[in-house]
């Protein structure tokens, strides 16, 4: 009896220290995370000026990794959610008998929402956790100190890239997502309502206007500073040897994964107001 | 640093003097290679020569490759203690032609 | 050069450090002369490699004054840091060598940051520090494709590829076989007989310490137990300094007291 009175106050506690404790660190982390985006922000535009640039082919090899091999996969899955979204959208509008707006709702719901997001979620499996890997295993071999004792500014030489590579890396991904998904839409479209593809056209870019796209992509260029920063952060944060490495690597991801799709809610949001 | 180029029976002798770090060492280099380009002999008088980096030594050694490439002589003259111990750090007094004096080079050579 | 030999180019003073809230060092003194090789000794846990963290200006102290070439590191700004590093050098204990870059690239890196050096030139001056370090002919190689002792030197190359005032090395033989070791040893007393270069040693290697060292401090615990020359330091009748030389496990008097607080506790 005495056990459990003494213990249930001190379970208590812990569970009150240790939400305590989260709160403080996620504070902490946001706190370290924009400071690393408005240092990468500072290396990005005065660092020229100060002679010290950050590295053009850095710059290159980073978007040749983010996207090049990214290009395929993510024509594929834009390609296969336009055509769900084609099923679902038939299926759904027959009850109405106004199958035909389908064409409308690809449109919108491609460029607007899956375009954007399923590159966020796959440029964050794939080159996030790259980004987390690799920082981290710099920071383990002591590379990131050599970095700062011979006066090369990590975050110039490391995050400044990495962040620019995909900012402009995934808006144009996003951009291939939505021309693959509304293909997608297209080719189911004309087999089951017989619309042509020309015709197809026609309709989506009536639907669509400039602000659709540009929706579209403005959150493509959040998701890539999202996956850019918590990679980096996550990376510099990483203890304990190689075990610590993997550990941060999927924290990378999950994370960037979770802060994409919160951020997309939010932007969806105060966008369509 | 500052330096001072003179010719001797055919051969150009740049005498370099004081401090060859990293900001001045560029302008000792093109000094050498202007000499060696242009198609002359090239002796490097170095006793004036307080103190060398490996800069320097870098541009003494992309000069005496220019020099043996265009098949011209190229020595170093008088080189100091300090510098001598720069240069056999990385065996390079095993490799340039070096002479204790100018006189001494001409002499060799009869 | 008598009167300049004995200039210190590095001066702590009462330097205090926390990780987290365990303090690490507890008032350090420290004053390494120009042209010296100082090594700084002590067992895992002394304090050693986080001493040599704050020298490196890679943490910022919780008290105390760093002086390098005369500039605090602890309060100056970035640009004065970014000047001072020019004249730094740093073999790290495992060489972080960038992973990315090829032997002679990263000896670059220091030359490509910090000069405007013709693109020959600059190679040149690398390849002579690889020569300087027994890697010559090794240049393309990337770091995943050189051995232990050759990561080590080549990561001595880059620290010196400037001409740095001050060398730090961090276990110089630490993993490596006795004759490489030696090797090692050797370059040491070589660079600083040709370059007059400053130079401290982080080890706990008693013979290649006693070799190279013109003074040698002894951490423990965060404490400077003795700062002295090879010959003072074997002569002292320090216990736990004896202890070191000796490698005997220390056996100090066990407080009763203190010793069943530790096991009962909590």
């Amino acid at each position: 009896m005495t056990e459990a009175s003494t213990s249930w106050p001190a379970k208590a506690h812990s569970g009150v220290e240790q939400l305590g404790r989260l709160s403080v660190r996620t504070v902490e982390e946001l706190g370290y995370t924009g400071a690393l985006l408005i240092e990468s922000l500072y290396w990005i535009i005065i660092g020229p000026f100060k002679r010290q640039p950050i590295s053009v082919p850095a710059v290159f090899a980073q978007m040749m990794s983010i996207g090049i091999a990214a290009a395929p996969i993510i024509f594929i899955l834009s390609f296969a959610i336009g055509v769900m979204l084609a099923i679902q959208g038939i299926h759904s509008l027959k009850t109405f008998g106004a199958e035909s707006q389908v064409v409308v709702g690809i449109a919108l719901s491609v460029t607007r929402e899956f375009g954007p997001l399923i590159t966020g979620i796959l440029v964050a499996g794939r080159s996030g956790s790259a980004l987390a890997a690799r920082i981290a295993t710099m920071q383990v071999s002591q590379e990131v100190d050599a970095l700062r004792v011979m006066g090369i500014n990590p975050v110039r030489y490391l995050v400044a890239p990495a962040l620019l590579a995909m900012l402009v890396m995934v808006p144009t991904l996003t951009f291939l997502a939505d021309l693959a998904g509304l293909f997608g839409g297209a080719v189911y479209t004309s087999v089951e309502l017989g619309l042509s593809y020309t015709a197809y056209l026609d309709r989506s870019l009536a639907a669509l206007s400039v602000n659709d796209l540009s929706q579209g992509l403005v959150k493509s260029g959040v998701f890539a500073t999202i996956i850019a920063l918590v990679g980096v952060s996550n990376g510099f944060q990483v203890s304990g040897g190689a075990e610590g490495v993997g550990r941060v690597t999927t924290r990378a991801v999950v994370l960037s994964i979770s802060y994409i799709v919160i951020a997309d809610m939010i932007f969806t949001y105060f966008l369509n107001r | 640093m500052s330096y001072n180029q003179r010719q001797h029976e055919g051969v150009s002798i740049i005498e370099l003097s004081g401090e060859i770090d990293l900001s001045q060492s560029p302008i000792a280099r093109q000094q050498i290679l202007g000499v060696i380009e242009s198609g002359q002999d090239l002796l490097v008088d170095m006793a004036a020569v307080s103190y060398i980096d490996s800069s320097g030594v870098a541009s003494l050694v992309e000069g005496y490759q220019a020099a043996r490439k265009n098949q011209r002589q190229f020595a170093l003259v008088a080189v100091s203690n300090s510098a001598m111990s720069v240069l056999s750090l990385a065996r390079l007094d095993q490799v340039f032609p070096i002479y204790a004096s100018v006189d001494a080079y001409f002499q060799q050579d009869d | 050069m008598n009167a300049t030999l004995h200039q210190p180019v590095i001066e702590i003073d009462k330097l205090v450090t926390h990780y987290g809230t365990t303090e690490i060092l507890h008032g350090i003194d420290l004053e390494v002369h120009e042209g010296e090789i100082m090594i700084i000794m002590g067992g895992s846990g002394s304090g050693k490699s986080t001493l040599l963290r704050y020298l490196l200006g890679l943490g910022i102290p919780t008290s105390g004054s760093i002086r390098l070439l005369g500039q605090d590191i602890t309060r100056c700004d970035a640009d004065a840091m970014y000047q001072l590093r020019r004249n730094m050098g740093v073999a790290f204990q495992g060489g972080a060598l960038l992973s990315s870059l090829s032997v002679v690239e990263n000896v670059m890196l220091p030359l490509r940051e910090h000069t405007k050096l013709d693109e020959k030139t600059m190679r040149i001056m690398a390849r002579m520090k690889l020569e300087v370090v027994n890697l010559g002919g090794y240049e393309d190689m990337m770091p995943a494709e050189l051995s232990g002792g050759m990561i080590k030197r080549a990561a001595l190359a880059r620290a010196i590829v400037m001409d740095p005032k001050l060398l730090f090395f961090d276990e110089p033989s630490a993993g490596l076989d006795p004759v490489v070791a030696a090797e090692l040893d050797e370059l040491i007393l070589r660079l600083r007989d040709a370059m007059g270069m400053t130079i401290v040693v982080v080890t706990h290697e008693l013979d290649s310490a006693f070799k190279i060292a013109d003074r040698i401090t002894v951490l423990d615990r965060g404490h400077i137990l003795i700062t002295d020359t090879v010959t003072a330091l074997r002569a002292s009748d320090n216990e736990r300094i004896q202890s070191l030389l000796n490698r005997t496990p220390s056996k100090e008097r066990l407080e009763a007291d203190a010793y069943m607080d530790r096991l009962t506790a909590g």
